[in-house]
C-alpha cells in the first residue's frame, strides 16, 4: 500500500476511511431516496381512478370495451384520452385484488393459435385449467377462453382477434387476462364476462 | 536550455491539481464508496437476474440478438469516446467501473422500481390518459439522471485525486450513460420480445436495434455527459472552477432533454412536427454538448499546457505543438495546416500526449518513460 492510500489513525472508524463518508454516505443516501422514496410516496397515494357508467376503454384503433363500473384504472386510457395502440396496449383495471388486464400486439394467426402462443411464452392461467371454450362477443367477435383455478389463484386468459372475416388472421391480437385470489374469480364472474361481451373491435374490421 | 524555475512549479502545481498519473484501484476494503459501489452492481445484478431469468431460455434468439447487436453498437462508441479522452485522460479501468454503474446499478437497482413507482404517482395524480401521454418524460429525467450521477459521486469516493474537473465529469458522465443506454437496449429488446409472446424474436431485436441504435445518438451518452458536467462545475473539485449557478444549470438542461426527448410525441402533437421535432432536437442537444464540452476542457488544457510549457526547452515540444495539444479542435486543425500533413500532425500530437502523461506519471521528475516518450517526440520533429 503506498502511502497516499494509507489511513491516518484518527480518519478510522472501524477499518473504514471516514474521508470516505460524505460520498459514499450521500450517493447511498440519493439512492435510497429514489428507490424507497418514490415507492413510499405511491403507496401513500390511494388509486382515484374509478371507472364510472359510461366510460369507455380506448383499446386503440377505434376498438373499444365497457369496462366494470367501480373497478380502478390503474394504466390504459379511456375513450377521448390520450389515445391508445391497438398493438402495444396495456390496460390494467383492478378491484379488491383482482385485476383484469387488457393487453394487445400483433399476431398473424388465429386466436386459438395467439393463445397456444401465450402459453408457451408464459404459461398457462395458475392450477389445474379447464378446457378451452369460445366467447362471443355482442358484436360477433369470437374469443377463445382458457380457465385455471388453484391454491395460488384464479385466472381467465381469453385471445381474440380485432376483425372478423378474412381480415382476422392479419388484425391486431388482444389477450384479456383476469387474476383473482383463489376461489374469488366467481365474485367477478358476472362483470368480466359483461366486459368481455361488449369488446368491439375498430377499424381492422 | 533548462526550463525556469516558475515554468516548472506551474507543472508540479498542474500535476497536483489535475491528479494525473495517480494510478486508479479499485477493490478498496477501506472506501465506503467501494462497499455502496458493490451494494449497487450487486443489487442490480440480482435484479437483472430476475427480470431476464425466467424467460431467459423461452427469449435466448432475442436477448442473443440485442447483446450481440448492441455489443457490436459499442465499438463506435467506445472509439469516439476514447478520442474525447484527452488532455489528462482518465484511466481504463475508472471508466469501466462508471460503464458498469451505469448499466447495472442505475438501471436496474435504481431507475426500474423508481420509474415504476413515479408513474404510478403520475397516474394516481393526473389520470392515466396523462401519465401515458407525459409520464416518461416527467419520469425518466429525474431519476435516470441522478441514478448514473451517484455513478460519478462514487468514483469521486473511489478516486478524488482523479476526478477533478468538469471535464472529468463529462467524460465519466458519458460511460455511465452509455453504459445505462447499452443494458436499458437489451431491456428494450426483451421486453419488446415479451411484448410479441416470442413471435419472430429476431426480428423484433433487429427493429428495437434500429429505432434505439439510431437515437441512442444523442440519449443517455450526451444527457449524462452534460448533467454530470453540471454536477462537477456545482461541486468545483479544481481551484475556481466551482460556478454553482452555471452548474445547475447544465444539469437542468440535461434533464429537459431528456424530457423533451422521451415525450417528443406528445410535444410535437403529430402532423409535421413529429417528423422535423427529432431532428431539431437532435440539432439543440449537439450544439449544447459541444459548448459544455468546451467550458469544461478550460482548466484542462490550461493543465496540459502547465505541464508541457517545460517542454519548450528541451525542444521537444514547440510553441505551435503546445497550442494545438492543449488547444481544442480548430488549434489542432491549425497545426495540421501548419505542418501540411495531417498524419505527422497527428503523430506529433499523440506523442506529445505521450509525453504528457509519462510526466505526470513521473511527478515532474525524468523517468526512464519521460526520456524515452521525449526523445520519441524529438525524433518525430527531426524525421522528414
Amino acid at each position: 500500500m503506498s502511502t497516499r492510500e494509507w489511513v491516518p489513525v484518527e480518519q478510522r472508524w472501524f477499518g473504514l476511511d471516514r474521508r470516505t463518508f460524505k460520498a459514499g454516505f450521500s450517493a447511498l443516501a440519493i439512492a435510497l431516496l429514489l428507490i424507497y422514496g418514490w415507492q413510499g410516496l405511491n403507496a401513500a397515494i390511494p388509486w382515484h381512478n374509478e371507472i364510472r357508467a359510461g366510460q369507455v376503454l380506448d383499446l386503440g384503433n377505434g376498438a373499444t370495451a365497457v369496462p366494470p363500473v367501480g373497478w380502478q384504472l390503474e394504466q390504459g386510457t379511456l375513450v377521448g384520452g390520450a389515445g391508445a395502440s391497438a398493438t402495444s396496449l396495456e390496460v390494467l383495471l383492478a378491484q379488491g385484488g383482482a385485476t383484469i388486464e387488457l393487453i394487445g400486439t400483433t399476431f398473424d394467426g388465429s386466436a386459438a393459435a395467439f393463445l397456444d402462443q401465450v402459453h408457451r411464452s408464459q404459461g398457462s392461467p395458475p392450477g389445474v385449467t379447464a378446457a378451452r371454450g369460445t366467447l362471443t362477443t355482442d358484436s360477433g367477435l369470437v374469443g377463445v377462453v382458457e380457465s385455471g383455478s388453484g391454491p395460488s389463484g384464479d385466472g381467465v386468459d381469453v385471445a381474440f382477434k380485432m376483425g372478423t372475416g378474412d381480415a382476422a388472421d392479419s388484425a391486431p391480437a388482444l389477450l384479456v387476462r383476469v387474476r383473482t385470489a383463489s376461489g374469488q374469480f366467481e365474485h367477478y364472474e358476472d362483470q368480466v364476462g359483461a366486459m368481455l361481451r361488449s369488446i368491439t373491435p375498430g377499424a381492422a374490421r | 536550455m533548462t526550463a525556469v524555475p516558475q515554468e516548472k512549479a506551474a507543472q508540479l502545481d498542474a500535476i497536483e491539481e489535475s491528479g494525473w498519473g495517480q494510478p486508479y484501484r479499485f477493490l478498496q476494503p477501506h472506501n465506503v464508496a467501494f462497499w455502496v459501489y458493490v451494494l449497487g452492481v450487486g443489487a442490480g445484478a440480482i435484479t437483472m437476474l430476475r427480470v431476464f431469468g425466467p424467460g431467459a431460455q423461452f427469449y435466448t434468439p432475442a436477448l442473443a440478438g440485442g447483446v450481440v447487436l448492441f455489443g457490436l453498437y459499442l465499438v463506435p462508441w467506445l472509439l469516439l469516446l476514447r478520442h474525447h479522452n484527452r488532455f489528462t485522460a482518465q484511466p481504463a479501468g475508472l471508466l469501466a467501473t462508471g460503464f458498469v454503474w451505469g448499466g447495472v446499478a442505475a438501471t436496474f437497482w435504481i431507475a426500474l422500481p423508481a420509474n415504476a413507482a413515479l408513474l404510478a404517482i403520475w397516474a394516481k395524480i393526473g389520470g392515466t390518459s396523462f401519465a401515458q401521454a407525459w409520464g416518461a418524460g416527467l419520469t425518466a429525467p429525474i431519476n435516470e439522471e441522478f441514478a448514473k450521477a451517484i455513478g460519478l459521486i462514487l468514483l469521486i469516493g473511489l478516486a478524488p485525486r482523479l476526478v477533478r474537473s468538469a471535464y472529468d465529469g463529462f467524460i465519466i458522465g458519458a460511460f455511465i450513460g452509455l453504459g445505462f443506454q447499452v443494458f436499458e437496449d437489451i431491456l428494450y429488446v426483451y421486453n419488446g420480445a415479451t411484448q410479441q409472446y416470442g413471435v419472430d424474436q429476431l426480428g423484433s431485436s433487429l427493429r428495437v436495434f434500429i429505432v434505439r441504435g439510431a437515437a441512442g445518438i444523442v440519449s443517455h451518452a450526451l444527457f449524462s455527459a452534460i448533467f454530470c458536467a453540471g454536477l462537477m462545475w456545482v461541486l468545483g473539485r479544481t481551484r475556481g472552477e466551482r460556478n454553482v449557478v452555471r452548474g445547475v444549470l447544465t444539469m437542468l438542461m440535461a434533464m429537459f432533454f431528456h424530457f423533451a426527448w422521451d415525450d417528443m410525441g406528445v410535444v410535437s402533437n403529430g402532423g409535421v412536427w413529429a417528423g422535423i421535432l427529432p431532428f431539431l432536437i437532435a440539432a439543440v442537444e449537439l450544439t449544447a454538448l459541444f459548448s459544455v464540452l468546451r467550458h469544461a476542457a478550460q482548466h484542462e488544457r490550461t493543465w496540459i499546457r502547465e505541464l508541457l510549457t517545460p517542454e519548450l526547452a528541451t525542444g521537444a515540444v514547440d510553441p505551435p505543438l503546445l497550442d494545438a495539444v492543449s488547444g481544442l479542435h480548430k488549434d489542432r486543425k491549425k497545426y495540421r495546416k501548419h505542418l501540411h500533413s495531417r498524419r505527422k500532425a497527428n503523430h506529433r500530437l499523440e506523442a506529445a500526449s505521450d509525453l504528457a502523461q509519462e510526466i505526470a506519471r513521473a511527478n515532474g521528475a525524468e523517468s526512464p518513460g519521460v526520456v524515452h516518450t521525449r526523445a520519441e517526440l524529438l525524433r518525430l520533429h527531426n524525421k522528414r
